[in-house]
Formats: C-alpha cells, sequence, structure tokens
C-alpha cells in the first residue's frame, strides 16, 4: 500500500515537472497575450494575416513536393534492384540528420546568387549580374522539399518493407490488375506512412526557420515574423502571434490526425516483403542506375560545395568560376581563436546537458508509463510528446516570456540573461525526441526479463545496469542522438534567446555570413555536419 | 467417398482437368525443382506432400502463376496456362497466413475478386453462407478467430468461381484442436462446390483426410503419386515409405529372415503392425515399450543393433525380454 503511494507520488512529481517545462510557457504566453492592443494590432495588420497565410501554404506545398519527389524514390528503391542500390539508398536520407541550417547555408553557396551555379553560369554567358536570385516563397519551397522529401521517402520504404507480399499475390489471384492493386490493395495499407510522412513534413515546414530567415528576403512566415517582432522589441505583438502560430499547428495537426483512421492495419500473420526485383532491360537498367546516381549526386551537391567553399580563405574567392587558393586556414582560425572556439563549446555543453536531463526524464517517465502503469500515464505520454506538436519558435517565446519575471510562488524565475534558458529550451525540444524512443524500446521490453534478473538475485539498480538499459539501448541511443544533433544545430530557439555568452554555433554562423565571412561560416557547417554525422552514426549502431 | 475422380484415374491423362507437364524451376545452381508432371481430374483433391525444402510449396505457386517456370507447361481443361498472369489464370488461392486485407471488411474482402453487378452482394452472402459465416459482411477481420479468417479466406477464393482452388498449408495456422474439424469441414465445402483442388502440406495425416491422392515430393522431385491406400500398401521406394507412416527399414540379414528368402536388393520395408511376436523368427531384445491405450509400440533391438518398431498388444513383451519376430506382410523394394 505504502509502495503504490510512493510510485503514485513520484507520478504526480513527474507530471507536475513536465507540467511546468513544456505547458506552463504556453499558457502563461496565451494569458499574456489576451492583450487588447495586440491583438487589434495583429488583427489589423494585413502583413500579419499574409505571414500567417504564407505558413500555411507554403507548408501545404512543401508537404506536396515533398512526397512528389519521395515516393517515387521510394518505390524505386524498395521495389527494384540496380547497381549502387543499398548505397544510394542511404546516401538520399542523408539531408534529414544534418542540421536545417546546414542545409540552407549549403543551399546559398551552390544556387544563391553568388554561389557557386550561378557564378559558372554568369561567367559562360558573360552576364553582368547574376542570372538569379534566390529568393522568396519559391526558395524556400525548394528548400524545403530539398530536405524533407526524406520523410516521405523512410516512411514509404519502412511501409513498403513491411507490405506483406502475400497481400499483393491475393489481388492478383482474385483478379486485380496491377493499377488496381496499387490502389485497392497498397496504397490504403501504406495509409498510415503516407499520413504519418505527411504531418511530420507539415509541422516541420510550418516550423521551418532557418529557410525563410535566409531565402526569405521580404517575404514573411510567421516564425519569421515572430522573430523580427521580437528583436523590434513589440513583445505583446509577437506573444499574439505565437499564439496564432500555435493555434495553427495544433489545428492542422488534428485535422491531419484525423484522416489518419484507426490504426490497425497491422498485416495479420507474419508477412514477407517483396524481393526487390532486378530490372531485366538493360537499357531500362542503364537508366535507373543513372538516374539513381544523378540523383544522388544531385542532392548531395550541396554539401560538397559546403566543404569546398569552407576551404577558401576570407576575401580570395571574388569572381573565379572555381576558388584560386584552397587551405586549411578558416579551420585554423576555427580552433585557435578564443571568441571562435567559444560558441562550440556553447553548442557542444548546451546538447549535451539537455540530452542527458531529456533522457533520465524520458527513462523514469517510460517507467511509470510502461512497467507500473500509474494512474497519470497518459499524462505523462502527452506531455513528453507535446513539444514535438508545437514550433520551436513557439517554445522559444513562452519561455523567454515565463523566464523573465521573478515570481518564485507562480514558480517563474529570471532566467533571460543567463546560462540556463538555451539547455532549458533545448531540453523542451529534445523531450519528444527521448520519449518517443525511449517509451517504444520500453514497450517491446519483455517484463519477463527483469522479472528474471530479480529471480537470480539482481537487485533493483543491478536489474537496471544489466538488463533493462542495454535492452532499452537501441531506442535510447536513437532519441539521444536525435536530441543531441537537434541541440547542436539549433537556430530556431537560439535565436530568440541567446546572449553574447552563451551564443551557440547555428548564431555565429549567421554572423560570420553578415560579416562576409563565408568561409567560416561553411567551415562551422563542415564541422557541425561532421559532428552530426558521427553522432547518429553511434546512435544507430546496434 | 472416392468418388469418380479416382475411378478416372486410372484412365490415366486423357480426362485429366489440370495438367502439369514437365514443370520446372531453377532457382539456382543445384536448386531445381522438377521436372514434375501430374494429372488431376475434375473434382480431385491433390495433396502436395512434403518435408519443408522439397518443393511443394514452388509448385503450388507455380500453378497460381506467382512463379514464372523455367520449364514444361500447365493446362487447365486443355488451355495451356503456363505464361497466363494470375490475375487473368482464374484460380483460387488460399494463403498460408490468409492475406486478408486489414483494410476491408469481411464482405469487402470476399467481394474483392467479384467484378461491381446487381449480384455481387449476393454472390458475397452465398460465398460466406458456403463457409458457415452467413452475417459476417460488417466484421473487421482483426475481430475474426483464427479458424473464422481462414473460412473467410476460403469463401474469397472461391466468391469469383475459379476454375482450381489452390491452398497453402491451409491448416498450419490453427491449433491442433481445431484442426480436425476444420479439416473435415474443409473437404466437405470442397466437395460441395465440386472445385478441382490442390493443397500444400507436411502432414501426412492431414494429406490422408483431406486428399482423394497425394503427390509425394523430395528434394524438388515427385517421388509417387496415389491414393493414401496405395502410397500406404505399395510405396515406390524407402523415402515414401519412412515419410508416409511408420516404416521398419530392414537390410541383410533381417530382410531375408523376414522374406523367408533372398530379397530383390536387400532392402524391406514392414510396418510397424505388420510385424508380430512369435516363437521362432528375427531374434531381438526389447529395450522400449510407449504404451497407446490399444497397443503398445516395442522397440527392438536386432542382433544387428538396428532398432525397429512393432506394434502388438499391450501386454504382448516386457523391456528386457527376448523375443522373435516376424512379418505378416513386407513390402520390398
Amino acid at each position: 500500500m505504502t509502495r503504490l503511494r510512493r510510485v503514485d507520488l513520484a507520478a504526480a512529481l513527474v507530471t507536475l515537472l513536465l507540467a511546468w517545462l513544456v505547458i506552463y510557457p504556453i499558457v502563461i504566453v496565451g494569458a499574456e497575450a489576451s492583450n487588447g492592443a495586440a491583438i487589434r494590432a495583429f488583427v489589423t495588420r494585413p502583413g500579419e494575416w499574409a505571414a500567417l497565410w504564407a505558413s500555411v501554404w507554403i507548408s501545404l506545398v512543401s508537404v506536396i513536393l515533398a512526397a512528389a519527389i519521395g515516393i517515387p524514390l521510394a518505390f524505386l528503391f524498395e521495389w527494384f534492384d540496380f547497381p549502387g542500390r543499398k548505397t544510394l539508398g542511404s546516401l538520399i536520407a542523408l539531408p534529414v540528420v544534418l542540421p536545417p541550417l546546414v542545409g540552407v547555408i549549403a543551399f546559398l553557396f551552390l544556387y544563391g546568387e553568388s554561389g557557386f551555379i550561378a557564378r559558372a553560369i554568369q561567367a559562360a554567358l558573360h552576364l553582368e549580374n547574376a542570372p538569379w536570385r534566390l529568393q522568396g516563397a519559391a526558395a524556400i519551397l525548394l528548400v524545403h522539399a530539398y530536405s524533407m522529401y526524406v520523410y516521405f521517402y523512410l516512411f514509404m520504404r519502412a511501409g513498403l518493407a513491411k507490405l506483406d507480399v502475400s497481400m499483393l499475390e491475393a489481388a492478383q489471384a482474385l483478379g486485380a490488375d496491377r493499377a488496381s492493386t496499387l490502389w485497392r490493395v497498397i496504397v490504403p495499407l501504406l495509409r498510415p506512412s503516407l499520413i504519418g510522412a505527411a504531418i511530420l513534413t507539415f509541422m516541420t515546414a510550418l516550423g521551418s526557420f532557418s529557410a525563410p530567415y535566409i531565402f526569405g528576403g521580404g517575404f514573411r512566415v510567421m516564425t519569421t515574423q515572430i522573430v523580427a517582432t521580437k528583436l523590434n522589441g513589440d513583445l505583446p505583438l509577437a506573444m499574439v502571434e505565437t499564439v496564432a502560430l500555435a493555434i495553427v499547428a495544433i489545428v492542422g495537426l488534428l485535422i491531419l490526425r484525423r484522416t489518419e483512421g484507426d490504426d490497425i492495419l497491422v498485416a495479420l500473420g507474419k508477412g514477407i516483403a517483396p524481393r526487390p526485383r532486378p530490372i531485366r532491360r538493360t537499357g531500362v537498367r542503364r537508366l535507373a542506375t543513372v538516374a539513381g546516381w544523378g540523383l544522388a549526386v544531385l542532392l548531395l551537391l550541396p554539401h560538397l560545395t559546403l566543404i569546398l567553399v569552407s576551404l577558401v580563405p576570407y576575401g580570395a574567392w571574388t569572381t573565379e568560376i572555381l576558388p584560386p587558393v584552397i587551405n586549411f586556414e578558416n579551420y585554423r582560425r576555427l580552433f585557435s581563436e578564443a571568441e571562435r572556439l567559444r560558441p562550440m563549446w556553447n553548442s557542444f555543453w548546451m546538447a549535451a546537458v539537455s540530452t542527458a536531463l531529456a533522457v533520465v526524464l524520458a527513462l523514469v517517465g517510460g517507467w511509470l508509463v510502461v512497467r507500473r502503469r500509474v494512474a497519470l500515464r497518459r499524462a505523462i505520454e502527452g506531455l513528453l510528446a507535446l513539444p514535438w506538436a508545437l514550433p520551436g519558435t513557439v517554445f522559444a517565446i513562452a519561455l523567454a516570456t515565463t523566464f523573465s519575471v521573478r515570481a518564485p510562488f507562480a514558480l517563474r524565475f529570471v532566467l533571460v540573461g543567463t546560462a540556463v534558458l538555451l539547455p532549458l529550451a533545448y531540453l523542451v525540444r529534445a523531450l519528444p525526441l527521448t520519449g518517443r524512443g525511449i517509451l517504444a524500446s520500453y514497450r517491446q521490453l519483455d517484463p519477463s526479463l527483469e522479472e528474471a534478473a530479480a529471480s537470480l538475485g539482481a537487485g533493483r539498480w543491478r536489474t537496471l545496469a544489466r538488463v533493462t538499459l542495454p535492452q532499452l539501448r537501441p531506442g535510447l541511443a536513437a532519441g539521444a542522438s536525435l536530441a543531441l544533433v537537434a541541440g547542436l544545430g539549433d537556430i530556431v530557439a537560439s535565436i530568440v534567446l541567446y546572449t553574447y555568452e552563451t551564443r551557440p554555433v547555428s548564431i555565429e554562423i549567421l554572423s560570420s555570413l553578415r560579416l562576409d565571412e563565408t568561409g567560416v561560416a561553411a567551415a562551422f557547417g563542415v564541422v557541425l555536419m561532421i559532428v552530426s554525422a558521427i553522432v547518429l552514426g553511434v546512435g544507430a549502431r546496434r | 467417398m472416392v468418388g469418380p475422380a479416382r475411378a478416372r484415374h486410372g484412365g490415366k491423362a486423357v480426362t485429366a482437368f489440370l495438367q502439369v507437364r514437365a514443370i520446372e524451376k531453377r532457382w539456382s545452381e543445384g536448386v531445381t525443382i522438377g521436372p514434375i508432371t501430374l494429372d488431376i481430374a475434375r473434382g480431385e483433391i491433390l495433396a502436395l506432400l512434403g518435408p519443408s525444402g522439397s518443393g511443394k510449396t514452388t509448385v503450388l505457386r507455380l500453378l497460381a502463376g506467382f512463379e514464372t517456370a523455367d520449364g514444361g507447361r500447365i493446362a487447365v481443361a486443355s488451355e495451356d496456362v503456363t505464361r497466363v498472369p494470375p490475375a487473368r489464370r482464374r484460380f483460387g488461392m488460399v494463403f498460408q497466413h490468409y492475406a486478408l486485407f486489414p483494410h476491408l471488411d469481411v464482405g469487402e474482402n470476399v467481394g474483392f475478386g467479384l467484378t461491381k453487378s446487381p449480384d455481387r452482394d449476393t454472390s458475397i452472402a452465398n460465398a460466406l453462407g458456403l463457409v458457415d459465416l452467413s452475417g459476417f459482411e460488417r466484421r473487421k477481420v482483426h475481430e475474426l478467430s483464427g479458424g473464422q479468417q481462414q473460412r473467410v479466406a476460403l469463401a474469397r477464393a472461391l466468391a469469383p468461381e475459379p476454375r482450381v482452388l489452390l491452398l497453402d498449408e491451409p491448416l498450419s495456422n490453427l491449433d491442433p484442436a481445431l484442426r480436425e474439424r476444420t479439416r473435415h469441414e474443409l473437404r466437405e465445402v470442397i466437395k460441395r462446390v465440386g472445385i478441382t483442388t490442390v493443397f500444400v502440406t507436411h502432414e501426412q495425416e492431414e494429406a490422408f483426410d483431406l486428399g482423394d491422392r497425394i503427390a509425394v515430393l523430395n528434394q524438388g522431385r515427385l517421388e509417387q503419386a496415389g491414393t493414401p491406400d496405395e502410397l500406404y500398401e505399395r510405396p515406390a521406394n524407402v523415402f515414401v515409405a519412412t515419410f508416409v507412416g511408420r516404416a521398419n527399414v530392414f537390410r541383410g540379414t533381417a530382410a531375408s529372415v523376414l522374406c523367408g528368402g533372398a530379397t530383390r536388393n536387400g532392402v524391406v520395408v514392414v510396418r510397424p503392425e505388420r510385424l508380430r511376436f512369435v516363437q521362432a523368427g528375427l531374434p531381438g531384445v526389447v529395450r522400449e515399450r510407449r504404451y497407446t491405450g490399444a497397443a503398445a509400440f516395442f522397440v527392438v533391438e536386432g542382433d544387428d543393433h538396428e532398432r525397429f518398431e512393432v506394434l502388438a498388444e499391450p501386454d504382448a513383451a516386457h523391456v528386457g525380454e527376448r523375443v522373435y519376430v516376424e512379418a505378416t506382410r513386407v513390402i520390398a523394394l
């Protein structure tokens, strides 16, 4: 009886802590946004509605473009066999694992008006000006499509791999031709994957900040609008904008979730995925190979450009097509100048601390939800997942608002301007990542393993260290590595909450760009890229 | 029960409804299924029996058209269907794990192979009635028990009125208690419809109970095809003798002792119930006794240290006793 109470007490404490982190700031922002003048300003200014509408349609078009690229790719790589299929198949999933800011600046260096390709065309055609300006909605959509097709690609490949081949054979045996099998069997069975990818793409596009910030120009979406308003010092209006964006996010999520339907589409009995079909006709085979490799090069070209730009010292590359000088000067500066080392160290410790805390919270939450099945389990699970449903900008503004007031009895403290607020923001953003990974692993963990350990005389901590944690490792490592990479590359929360002392790499990249130190910015990007790749590589190891 | 199918089999290929001629599938170097030749009469139920890896599922998938043959031909009612894709072959198939579409309800599953027509609902109702699931149209597939799912799969395969019904291990997914009942129901439905049927199984009992005739496959080859009686009483070789029913294989001296003379090639097969304890015969010592109720199996070790089984009265001998055995019927190979 006393045991039960202790667990329930722990559950109540964890729930309160999570609510304080995840819901409380949103509630505060909602309350403080109920400010007549600010709401009036929001409603009457056409620019606000334009930004809100831009966020919505940019997100919807991003979903369509990402689906148009990702779905055919998934079928190509899952169902057909051609030389290089395996290598290319994992290479083209790469953009999703890199911090968005890195992808965006890589894009800038390749396709921007002073980018590699524009330069080449300008020189080839002897043009006076750059042939195009990569700006506005089209540029944003291009970057979104380029980085977000991966969601559709990965979800569809996973769905196709799970598809039971006997379902397709059953349809054929019942007289269905290929088109009819596709529409009556494959598409309905893959619907959960399709909708999952659509939700993820929509939410990512809605919260996207780097692309509109760098390529938007005069074109504003809600995330950039909020940050601009905040930088102008109009905090009440920024709060109203934040609430508006949060509402759009939640409504969008609810609408998309409704189309998901009940989740019963798990195949009955064990399924055997269709084998990839080798392409027999040499012409088609050659075409598929060329298309596959061409595509991979196209998709990886921005990152190669980033590496190239990082090797060009300041001021050395002006009008030439290829850089005249290449050396490691930028990297030397990165690692020798204290002012450059600082942001790297900041990003590292803030991401590491927030990830560690997010792992601990998720472990405790997972234990309470899955193993002890406490009464508050739905609340805990919901709170762990909630930050995923709202754009990062919303949380950044909410945290900035909540922790700029000293009211200890309302659990509000002045954290703005301290080194605590950014890690706290990273922590909130990391919770869904570690939470999902650890809860999923916990659910798959057979409780009799822990019982076996206990019956063999292992105490609680020994069981945790020797049985539970090793079993949870895949989900834990995956969630933690995603959280760490998200923290390392974060710009959304950082741009709202950073101070000069705590400025992370992303902010340093932006200021380098502003000073035209493209080489340094690129070098920072490459470092982020390499560190992210290593972290994710380690996290994905079985 | 034997019916015209068996009677007609004596007349051989002329009347065969489903003809399989030297069909072959080469998976890779050294792994070849076939060539296999089989004739299946109209309305006959043929069992493809064999251990795992014997190629029985491949033969079934060749019949269904999911695999393309590397040689030979398949014909139904004299129409060559070797190259006809499964969608136009009009063969019904019941999959091992049923492959019911989880996104459709029972009625939609059964109606999947039917064209849009005013009679569609009637056909669905008839097919469900056939498997004793009338009124199940709007049920979700995942709400059904394993046995019900199996019957829905059968109804779905039969609804478009296929020319041939194929079943892949139809009972392997059911628990043993349900299996025997389902077996009889399955046979009854098939016989009522009168459809020519080929099914795959690795269980001899299932093949005997459900099949009119059995084709025994081993390592991609057809070892023997015949009625259960033929396979049991006149197996073509040691493999068939030991795979179909219990069998003792005797070689050398023991074989000649049991035959009471020379054997054709030194090997004889005797079923346990065809051996009995006598005063003088093949000598041995009882090593084990397994009581089954009506009778008991005695494991006897002969003087050549080969062991064999005798089915006899429970008190016919005891462990450790020196016994002599004779055969009432030997199968010479």
